[in-house]
């Protein structure tokens, strides 16, 4: 094949493959290690220790959970609003099922998780029927969600009993945590949910084509991004003990570290480690969160940094090709 | 080719909105042929096909293959019927393995309880790219690491794997090189050999005519006629694809013509990294300079080069009155015109109407006033008067270029040059997939502008339109200039060739 055999890039062997998943982690754990490095140099005392990494891992583990769900509606190329009005809605109705109905750990897992999907189909649902774009469809949800929280919680903290919160602590958010990661990374490498999910995020006309039927697959994509929600709600309320059915979109202030995970995800699909990226980016961003708590510094600058620091890293990893449009 | 009829197309018709593409066409295909569809652009060509392989519904008629209706409601399941379809554009889908492009819609043969085997789909697949000899290519790699030529090879195993009764090219052959084309030729003839059907769509009439048994003529959506290859000649198809006598000149007649001394644009060492190196040449009033060369000899990057386009070039581009070229629109403000291969995604903007797609940049020449306020009658008149000069088959200019066919599309871009007045113009492939008729009105056109002291750069892989059209021809090998020749009677292909490889 003469010419075309000298490929620009050249074809990735086995063995480059490898090296590009090692990159991957390279720079990744070169991230996480420059901003562990910042804060300890700054604030030495109350920053960093082993011990604090574990706690900032755990809580990292929380939006990763929940994030790795998400990827699949990413990588379609949909958003979605609603992702805290999910998890509150969520983590209320897993404690109403755990604690008023007395259902315990069975019930807060299913009511959780069955929540989460529910909310995760009506988004799919209303945004393949109604063929409005997913970030106007899941905001206008959002407020729904958030309403019958509200509804559903009865006006007050929902609060999960203290022998309820296995999930809350060690073991048990690395135990939910893994087994998400272990199902999302079998739907995404093993079965044909994952094909069609990157076949629809890169061109939808031919997916079609191949007879891939686009809207089943983005319903589905939004329910399986769901249900982890909702099991980032049971880490979340474990975690935290409680809940509030906020309303006024004021969930949306749980979207941005997911989010921010999934941005990890596809910035280092390249790299073949998507799933392993938003676990790591998610710790990274937490080391940033606690750095910022342990200087003291102000809540607005915190967000000002933590803004800036996503820019430059996703403009790091998303390095677009020279003339590519970006939108 | 045997008697059997493999595929009868039994009146079909399909109409979009009112532009009717095909109308009641009938036709027999017979197992172990290539029988090759031409027509001018907007013929029906595609559109046919494109019913058959399940992209489009047809509005009626019937497709009986082997005795047995299909109605196939996308490319899987006209797969599934036997018949497959390799597209101009490309048809494999970056995030995904080469193997899971291959198998796309058919994993089906590798899940068991719901879960992929990749192991196995990937071993079948390397088998697969090993029968056909592309072994370089991994099943496991990343389709978005190989070229473009590459991942067509993907694509030609992905559709003729399964061994389809009947197998469609449309129009593949302009997008790959010689060694492409080759590889194409040898899958088309295995699919003769084993008694399946090929049906040929290209727009080179040499290739038409060397490649298959027999060929069908669409003009207008309307079946013409079905001549045997070997009874035809290539003015023969001119003549049933266009409805007359192709006359008057098709290339440029003149020959001995002396070229003005006077130099309007200077490339001087210009080098683009990994495209190409050291490139300088001159290029003079009134004359067509053409660049020809592979695909991948760095040519297209000297067209870019030029109009301010390539990222990191080094070297300079100089303009007759000393303005150094440096980005596009330095470029546009000094009479420099450029028209990209990729004329879909880099020339017209599709979602906008004819009208806007050819008073884009002039908008600053039309506007009135220090703030340049547009009027829309000012810019309308002048959209209609370039759209019918380079004769525009539209309905007016409010249409929408996505509703064109491609040679109507880049006659738009054409229209938007002239109506530019530039002084130079820089053509990077313009007649590519495009219908004789309109490249003959494409190629007067040139052969005008050249008589009124316009310059242009014509690249292209066509080496008879470069040998018909220039005065002067660099060719480009490895992202450096290896030839030149001048414009003579006896210049051939063959004198072309040897620069290039």
């Amino acid at each position: 094949m003469g010419s075309s055999a000298k490929t620009a890039a050249g074809p990735a062997t086995g063995r480059k493959k490898i090296s590009g998943a090692a990159k991957g982690y390279l720079i990744l754990f070169l991230l996480v290690f420059a901003a562990w490095a910042v804060f300890k140099i700054i604030t030495p005392h109350n920053f960093g220790s082993p011990a604090n990494l574990l706690s900032y891992f755990q809580s990292g583990l929380l939006a990763a959970t929940g994030a790795i769900g998400f990827y699949f509606v990413m990588v379609m190329g949909m958003f979605d609003f609603s992702i805290g009005a999910n998890i509150v809605l969520s983590a209320i109705v897993g404690c109403v099922f755990a604690n008023r109905f007395g259902m315990g750990y069975a019930g807060l897992i299913v009511g959780a998780l069955v929540t989460g999907t529910i909310v995760g189909f009506c988004n799919g649902f209303f945004y393949t029927k109604l063929r409005i774009p997913s970030m106007i469809v899941t905001t206008g949800l959002a407020l729904i969600y958030e309403s019958l929280a509200n509804y559903v919680a009865g006006g007050n903290e929902q609060t999960l009993p203290s022998n309820m919160r296995w999930f809350g602590s060690m073991a048990g958010s690395i135990v939910l945590a893994a087994i998400a990661f272990v199902v999302a990374y079998v739907l995404l490498k093993y079965t044909k949910l994952g094909t069609y999910t990157y076949a629809i995020g890169s061109n939808e006309y031919v997916a079609k084509n191949m007879g891939i039927n686009c809207d089943k697959y983005k319903l589905i994509a939004f329910m399986v991004s769901g249900a982890f929600f909702g099991a980032e709600a049971v880490l979340s309320i474990s975690y935290g003990s409680s809940m509030v059915a906020v309303t006024g979109m004021s969930s949306m202030s749980r979207n941005f570290v997911p989010t921010m995970g999934c941005f990890f995800g596809l910035a280092f699909k390249k790299y073949g480690i998507p799933l392993q990226a938003i676990i790591i980016g998610e710790f990274f961003v937490n080391i940033i969160f606690y750095g910022f708590i342990a200087l003291g510094a102000p809540t607005a600058i915190q967000d000002v940094i933590t803004g800036l620091a996503l820019l430059v890293i996703i403009t790091l990893t998303t390095k677009a090709r020279k003339g590519e449009i970006v939108k | 080719m045997s008697n059997e009829v493999r595929l009868e197309v039994q009146d079909v018709s399909k109409t979009f909105g009112i532009t009717k593409a095909v109308q009641h066409v009938s036709e027999k295909f017979y197992k172990g042929e290539i029988h090759a569809l031409i027509g001018e652009n907007g013929s029906g060509k595609s559109t046919l096909t494109n019913m058959l392989t399940g992209i489009y519904t047809k509005d009626s008629g019937k497709f009986i293959l082997d005795g047995v209706e299909v109605n196939a409601k996308n490319q899987v399941d006209a797969n599934n019927h036997g018949i497959a379809i390799i597209v101009q554009e490309l048809g494999t889908l970056d995030g995904l393995t080469v193997a899971d492009n291959i198998f796309l819609g058919h994993e089906d043969l590798f899940v068991k309880h719901g879960i992929k085997n990749t192991g196995a789909m990937n071993r079948k697949a390397n088998e697969l790219l090993k029968q056909y000899g592309f072994d370089r290519i991994k099943a496991a790699d990343y389709v978005d690491d190989y070229n473009f030529e590459d991942r067509k090879l993907v694509e030609i195993v992905k559709s003729t794997y399964f061994k389809p009764k009947v197998l469609v090219v449309d129009e593949t052959t302009t997008a790959l090189s010689q060694e492409g084309r080759e590889e194409l030729y040898k899958v088309m003839n295995q699919v003769r050999d084993y008694g399946g059907t090929v049906i040929f769509i290209s727009h080179d009439l040499p290739e038409v005519l060397e490649k298959s048994d027999r060929i069908t003529i669409l003009r207008d959506g309307v079946y013409i006629g079905c001549v045997k290859s070997s009874d035809v000649t290539e003015n023969d198809l001119k003549r049933l694809m266009v409805g007359r006598e192709v006359t008057g000149d098709y290339y440029r007649a003149d020959y001995g013509e002396p070229v003005s001394k006077e130099v309007t644009l200077s490339v001087k060492n210009v080098t683009v990294p990994g495209k190409i190196m050291d490139v300088s040449f001159d290029l003079h009033k009134g004359e067509i300079l053409g660049f020809g060369g592979l695909s991948e000899s760095g040519m297209h990057e000297v067209g870019k080069a030029i109009f301010g386009a390539s990222f990191d070039r080094t070297g300079t581009v100089t303009l007759a009155d000393g303005t150094q070229i440096n980005d596009i629109p330095t470029a546009i403000r000094h009479s420099v015109a450029y028209t990209s291969k990729d004329r879909d995604n880099e020339s017209v903007v599709m979602n906008q109407s004819i009208g806007d797609n050819i008073v884009l940049p002039s908008l600053d020449d039309l506007g009135i006033g220090p703030l340049k306020i547009q009027s829309d009658k000012k810019l309308k008149a002048f959209a209609e008067k370039y759209a019918k000069e380079l004769s525009v088959k539209m309905v007016d200019t409010n249409q929408f270029v996505s509703e064109l066919s491609g040679g109507n599309k880049q006659k738009v871009v054409l229209a938007r040059w002239v109506g530019k007045d530039s002084d130079i113009v820089v053509l990077d492939s313009p007649t590519r997939g495009i219908d004789i008729k309109v490249k003959q009105d494409i190629y007067q056109l040139m052969n005008e502008m050249r008589k009124s002291g316009k310059s242009i750069i014509m690249i292209s892989e066509e080496l008879m339109e470069l040998i018909g059209m220039c005065d002067r021809i660099i060719i480009m090998k490895d992202g450096k200039i290896s030839g030149e020749l001048e414009r003579s009677r006896d210049l051939s292909e063959n004198d072309l060739i040897a620069s290039m490889v």
